[in-house]
């Protein structure tokens, strides 16, 4: 008997954590990152904007008051991954030349690729420590990753 | 004697398909209730059985949902 499961993560972590998974998203979706910007550089007025909510987030650092943000560009793009006051996180995509449907579409695709990488990790490290090697590796055309892992002993 | 296996698929959307494996009965529904505590949220689990040829849907659930389900379910 085995069984297949369908789960929805929950993205919960320190800022670091989260951090390392939007700039393994980042890489992988071929965006620059670049230092923490302070938001009011949000506020260019010609420019469209649009946000995405990530679903089930939160920054789990206690007493933290910062709303921390990492800022990434692409082809005239600036997409800024933030932590609100109460510590969860959203997607802002800021775009001269697309319609606010596009960058919201764009933002879907970062929030779900920043959850795909968060889940990987949170995943990996903790299968590792309870005995399973990863045995086989790959990523789909569509981005899709596949891990196969084996408890060890 | 086959070792416990998890195939994970994590789409680009962020959601998570495993499949267990090499495990039978109790320690299979062990196994996928670890991932879903390392994971989160619970959004359907089939138990598929071998035995029978074919795939049994035994419990779907939404969120968090512990499914206890043994090999031989009276059927």
């Amino acid at each position: 008997m085995s069984s297949v499961c369908v789960l929805t993560p929950i993205v919960v972590g320190s800022w670091p954590m989260i951090a390392a998974a939007v700039a393994s998203a980042a890489s992988s979706m071929g965006f620059t990152l670049s230092i923490p910007v302070e938001a009011e550089s949000l506020s260019v007025k010609s420019r469209q904007k649009a946000v995405v909510d990530i679903d089930n987030s939160a920054v789990a650092e206690a007493g933290i008051e910062l709303q921390q943000t990492i800022t990434m560009y692409q082809g005239g793009l600036e997409i800024q991954v933030k932590q609100d006051a109460r510590g969860a996180l959203s997607v802002c995509v800021i775009g001269e030349s697309h319609s606010k449907g596009e960058l919201e579409a764009i933002g879907k695709q970062v929030s779900g690729r920043i959850v795909q990488q968060f889940a990987y990790h949170k995943l990996m490290t903790e299968l590792r420590t309870r005995g399973f090697d990863i045995v086989d590796q790959s990523v789909s055309q569509d981005q899709s990753i596949q891990v196969r892992v084996r408890m060890n002993s | 004697m086959n070792k416990p296996q998890l195939d994970i698929q994590l789409g680009p959307d962020g959601k998570l398909v495993v499949k267990v494996s090499g495990v039978s009965g109790e320690e299979c529904t062990k196994l996928a209730d670890m991932v879903k505590e390392i994971v989160g949220i619970e959004d359907s689990r089939t138990l598929t059985d071998e035995h029978y040829g074919g795939v049994r849907i035994l419990s779907e659930s939404k969120e968090q949902t512990q499914v206890k389900a043994s090999r031989f379910s009276g059927l």
